[in-house]
C-alpha cells in the first residue's frame, strides 16, 4: 500500500490536486460502487431491453417490447398493488406500536433493561429463522394462536392459506421481527429530550398527559419522520419473508412485486423481461422518495 | 515470510515473533489446502462423473446402492452426486449452471421440464449409437416415455424410471366393500364411471367405519393440477397448446372433470379439506381405506401398512390414461465437450440403468424395460400391479412453461383448488384455467 504520507512533498502540486486525500480515501468504496453498483445498474437496463432469457441462444434488442407488456400484464400490477398494501399495513404499526413501546419503557417500567432486550431482541433474528418460528405458531392445527384462539373460543384462522387474512399474518410477523429497531431510534430520541422543558412544564403545572402532548410527541417529531421514511423504504423491498411463509400464496394474493421478478425472471427464465419490471419498480420507488423529499423540504421551510 | 518457529526457553520470544510465527503456520496449512483442492479438481476432470440430482432421503439412499451396484459395469468410473433440494430452484440453478457451460456431466430433470430445456440450447443431445454400445436402445424404453425424450429428431433426455399418480388402498376394507378381485387387485370396473367411482367411495366408508377416499390437495402446487390433467386425458379431450395461443382444449369435458373432482371430496363420504401432509396421514392411520397419491410415496405407506395395496388410476372417463413423470438423464450443456468423458459419462448411465432392480424397490417403475420383465420384479408387490400404468402415461403438455415445479402447475391447481374448496362453479373453473393458459401461452418463449 502506498498511501500518501502527510509530509508534503515538492514538485507534485498538480498530481496531488488531482488525486487529493479525500478522493484516494473514497476510492476503495467508489471501485466497489463502481463494480457491484453501477455496472450491474447499467446491465440490467440492456437486458431489459434485450429477450435475453436464461438459456444458451445469444439475446436480440427488442427494443422497449418488455416495456409495453409490462404495462400491460396484470399480474404484475397485481403484485405492485400487493407491495403497496403490505407497505401501509406494516409501515403505519411499525411507527405506531414502536412509539408506544418506546414511551412506555422511557417513562420509567420496573426493569427498563429487560424490555429494552426483549423489544429488540427479536430483530437480530436472521429472516430464516423468523419464518420458520412463525410459520409454526401460524399452523393451524397445532400451532400456538390457534391454540389460543381456541381456548379463548373464538373462530380460528387458517393464518397462511387463506387469501384475506394471508397478507395481515405477514405483516403481523414483520412488526414482531422489525419493531425493535424504530424502538431504539424512538428511545435514543426521547433521551435527548432535554430535561428543563419538563422541569419548566412541571413548574406551570401540566400533568403527565399535557406533557407527553406539548412537549415529548413535538420534539419526536424530526426522527417520526426519518423513521417513516426509512420504514416505507424498507417495506417496499419486502420479499423475504413473504417467500419463506407463503411464497407468494395463497393464488398469489401475498406475491409482492419483488417475488414476481424472481418468479418471471429465475423460475421463467426470462430474465429480460424480469429486469424490465424491476425497472419499472425502481422509477416507482425513486417517484415516491422523490415526493417525500418535497414534501419534507416544503415542512423545513 | 520468516516462518521459523520460536524455539521456546529463548529469551528472544516476542509478542511479535510468536505471531509470525502463527501466521506462518497459518499460511502453511492454507496453502497444503489449496493444493490438495486443486489435486482432488483434477481427478474430478479425468475419471469422476459428476451427477447432480434431487434424491435425498430414502430415495437417495438406493441410488447410492444403484452406483454400487453399477461399478462392475463402469469400470474406472467414479460417481459423484450432488443432491440438491427438489423444488422449483432446482431447475433455476441447473438451467443457470448449463447456461454458463459449468453444469454437470449428467443431471437428473424430470421429464415434463425438457420442452424448457431442449430448445433453450440448455441440454444436449445423448449419443445413441455410444449407449448401443452398451447395451441401451430405444427398443428397451415405453413409447409413451420415450417419444418425450425427442426434440428435433434428436433424444436429449434417458428416462430412468415412470413415476405415475395411482391409487393406493388397505386391502381389508376394500375386500368387505366387495372391490377385490379373487386374485387381490383391485376391481378397476367397479371404478369405471364417475358415479361408480363415487358408489365406490361410499362403500369404501362404510367398509373402513370412517371415511373412504383421500386426496390431498389443500395449498398443494401440483397436486390438483395431477388429477385433474390425468382425468381428462381420460376424456379423449383435445388439450392442444400452439405457440401464441389460443389453446384449444374442451371446456365442456373440462368442466366435467372438475365437476367429478369437486364430488369426490365433498367432506361426506371422502374427506373435503386435506393437504398433501393431511392426505397421507388419513391414509396411513386408517382413517380412509383408499388414496390418490403419486406412488413415489410407496414407503411411507407401506411402513404403515405392510399388506398396502395398489392399482394404476382407475378409467373413469373412458380411455385409459394415467398422469405421470419421469425422472431421466440429461445432459447439460457444454461448447466443448470432451469426447472421452463423453463416453464414460454414456457407460456410467447404461450401467445404472441395468441396476433399477433397485431403484424399483422404492416404487419407481423403471423405465428400463428389461428390468420389468424380470422375475425379481414381478416378485416386488404391489409395484407388479401398477406397473402396466406405464403403458399409457400422459405427461403435462410439451410447452416451455410447463413440467414439475413450474410456475404453470401452481397457477392450475390454484383454480381447482377454488373449485373444490371454495365453490367455483365447475364450468367457470374450466373458463378460468383456459384464461391462465392463454395468458401463458401469450408469453414469449425463452428459446
Amino acid at each position: 500500500m502506498s498511501s500518501p504520507h502527510a509530509s508534503p512533498r515538492p514538485g507534485l502540486p498538480a498530481l496531488r490536486r488531482l488525486f487529493s486525500p479525500g478522493l484516494l480515501f473514497a476510492l476503495p468504496f467508489l471501485v466497489l460502487f463502481a463494480v457491484f453498483m453501477v455496472w450491474p445498474l447499467g446491465q440490467g437496463l440492456w437486458m431489459s431491453l434485450t429477450d435475453r432469457a436464461l438459456s444458451a441462444h445469444a439475446p436480440s434488442f427488442i427494443g422497449l417490447d418488455n416495456f409495453t407488456e409490462a404495462f400491460r400484464d396484470a399480474e404484475m400490477w397485481r403484485a405492485l398493488g400487493h407491495t403497496v398494501w403490505f407497505t401501509v399495513l406494516s409501515t403505519v404499526p411499525l411507527v405506531v406500536v414502536a412509539l408506544g413501546m418506546a414511551l412506555l419503557v422511557h417513562t420509567g417500567l420496573p426493569g427498563q433493561w429487560v424490555w429494552r432486550l426483549a423489544f429488540f431482541a427479536p430483530y437480530l433474528l436472521p429472516v430464516g429463522v423468523v419464518g420458520l418460528l412463525w410459520i409454526w405458531l401460524y399452523q393451524p392445527d397445532l400451532g400456538l394462536y390457534n391454540h389460543l384462539l381456541d381456548a379463548l373460543g373464538l373462530t380460528q384462522y387458517a393464518w397462511l392459506s387463506d387469501e384475506s387474512v394471508a397478507m395481515w399474518a405477514i405483516a403481523l410477523t414483520t412488526l414482531w421481527w422489525t419493531v425493535g429497531f424504530n424502538f431504539l431510534l424512538y428511545l435514543a430520541a426521547l433521551q435527548s429530550v432535554p430535561d428543563h422543558l419538563y422541569e419548566a412544564a412541571a413548574i406551570d403545572g401540566a400533568g403527565a398527559w399535557r406533557r407527553l402532548w406539548s412537549i415529548t410527541l413535538p420534539q419526536l417529531s424530526r426522527i417520526t419522520v426519518v423513521i417513516t421514511v426509512l420504514q416505507v423504504l424498507a417495506s417496499l423491498k419486502v420479499f423475504d419473508q413473504v417467500y419463506l411463509m407463503t411464497k407468494g400464496g395463497p393464488n398469489n394474493s401475498t406475491r409482492p412485486v419483488v417475488e414476481y421478478v424472481y418468479d418471471v425472471g429465475f423460475t421463467g427464465y426470462r430474465l429480460g423481461y424480469a429486469s424490465a419490471i424491476s425497472y419499472i419498480f425502481f422509477a416507482l420507488v425513486v417517484l415516491a422518495s422523490a415526493a417525500q423529499f418535497f414534501a419534507l423540504r416544503r415542512r423545513e421551510k | 515470510m520468516t516462518g521459523t518457529p520460536a524455539s521456546v526457553g529463548r529469551p528472544a520470544l516476542t509478542r511479535r515473533r510468536a505471531l509470525t510465527a502463527a501466521l506462518g503456520a497459518g499460511a502453511a496449512v492454507l496453502g497444503a489446502g489449496a493444493l490438495s483442492g486443486c489435486g482432488s479438481a483434477l481427478a474430478a476432470g479425468d475419471s469422476t462423473v459428476r451427477l447432480w440430482d434431487l434424491f435425498s432421503g430414502a430415495d437417495g439412499g438406493l441410488l447410492n446402492d444403484m452406483v454400487r451396484e453399477a461399478r462392475p459395469d463402469m469400470p474406472g468410473t467414479r460417481i459423484e452426486r450432488t443432491v440438491l433440494e427438489w423444488g422449483t430452484p432446482y431447475y433455476t440453478k441447473l438451467a443457470m449452471a448449463s447456461a454458463g457451460g459449468r453444469g454437470p456431466d449428467v443431471a437428473i430433470a424430470h421429464m415434463s421440464r425438457l420442452a424448457g430445456y431442449a430448445p433453450t440450447g440448455l441440454v444436449d443431445p445423448w449419443d445413441l449409437d455410444l449407449l448401443a454400445e452398451f447395451g441401451v436402445r430405444k427398443s428397451d424404453f415405453a413409447d409413451a416415455v420415450w417419444s418425450r425424450t425427442q426434440y428435433e429428431g434428436r433424444t436429449y433426455a434417458i428416462p430412468l424410471d415412470t413415476h405415475p399418480f395411482i391409487v393406493f388402498f388397505h386391502p381389508e376394507p376394500v375386500k368387505k366393500a366387495g372391490l377385490l378381485t379373487k386374485d387381490g387387485t383391485l376391481d378397476a370396473d367397479a371404478f369405471s364411471s364417475p358415479d361408480t367411482f363415487l358408489a365406490a367411495g361410499r362403500e369404501l366408508a362404510k367398509a373402513s367405519g370412517k371415511q373412504g377416499i383421500a386426496f390431498g390437495y389443500a395449498t398443494d402446487t401440483a397436486q390438483g393440477w395431477r388429477l385433474f390433467y390425468g382425468l381428462y386425458r381420460q376424456t379423449g379431450g383435445a388439450f392442444t397448446l400452439p405457440a401464441g395461443g389460443p389453446a384449444e382444449v374442451d371446456v365442456d369435458r373440462m368442466a366435467e372433470v372438475i365437476a367429478f373432482m369437486a364430488k369426490l371430496v365433498d367432506g361426506r363420504t371422502n374427506p373435503k379439506r386435506l393437504d398433501y401432509a393431511a392426505g397421507l396421514a388419513s391414509f396411513t392411520n386408517g382413517q380412509t381405506a383408499m388414496i390418490l397419491s403419486g406412488e413415489w410415496e410407496l414407503g411411507t405407506f407401506r411402513a404403515a401398512d405392510k399388506n398396502v395395496g395398489a392399482a394404476p388410476m382407475p378409467t373413469v372417463f373412458g380411455t385409459p390414461a394415467v398422469y405421470a413423470d419421469s425422472h431421466s438423464f440429461v445432459l447439460p450443456h457444454r461448447e466443448h465437450p470432451d469426447e472421452d468423458h463423453r463416453r464414460r459419462t454414456h457407460q456410467a448411465i447404461a450401467a445404472l440403468l441395468k441396476a433399477g432392480q433397485i431403484w424399483a424397490t422404492a416404487g419407481h417403475i423403471p423405465a428400463y424395460e428389461p428390468i420389468t420383465r424380470t422375475p425379481e420384479y414381478a416378485a416386488l408387490l404391489p409395484q407388479e400391479h401398477y406397473k402396466s400404468a406405464a403403458d399409457h402415461v400422459v405427461l403435462d403438455p410439451a410447452v416451455w412453461f410447463a413440467g414439475a415445479g413450474s410456475d404453470f402447475q401452481n397457477a392450475m391447481s390454484q383454480v381447482l383448488q377454488q373449485a373444490l374448496l371454495d365453490g367455483l362453479a365447475p364450468d367457470r373453473a374450466a373458463r378460468a384455467m383456459v384464461r391462465r393458459l392463454n395468458t401463458f401461452l401469450a408469453k414469449p418463449s425463452p428459446a
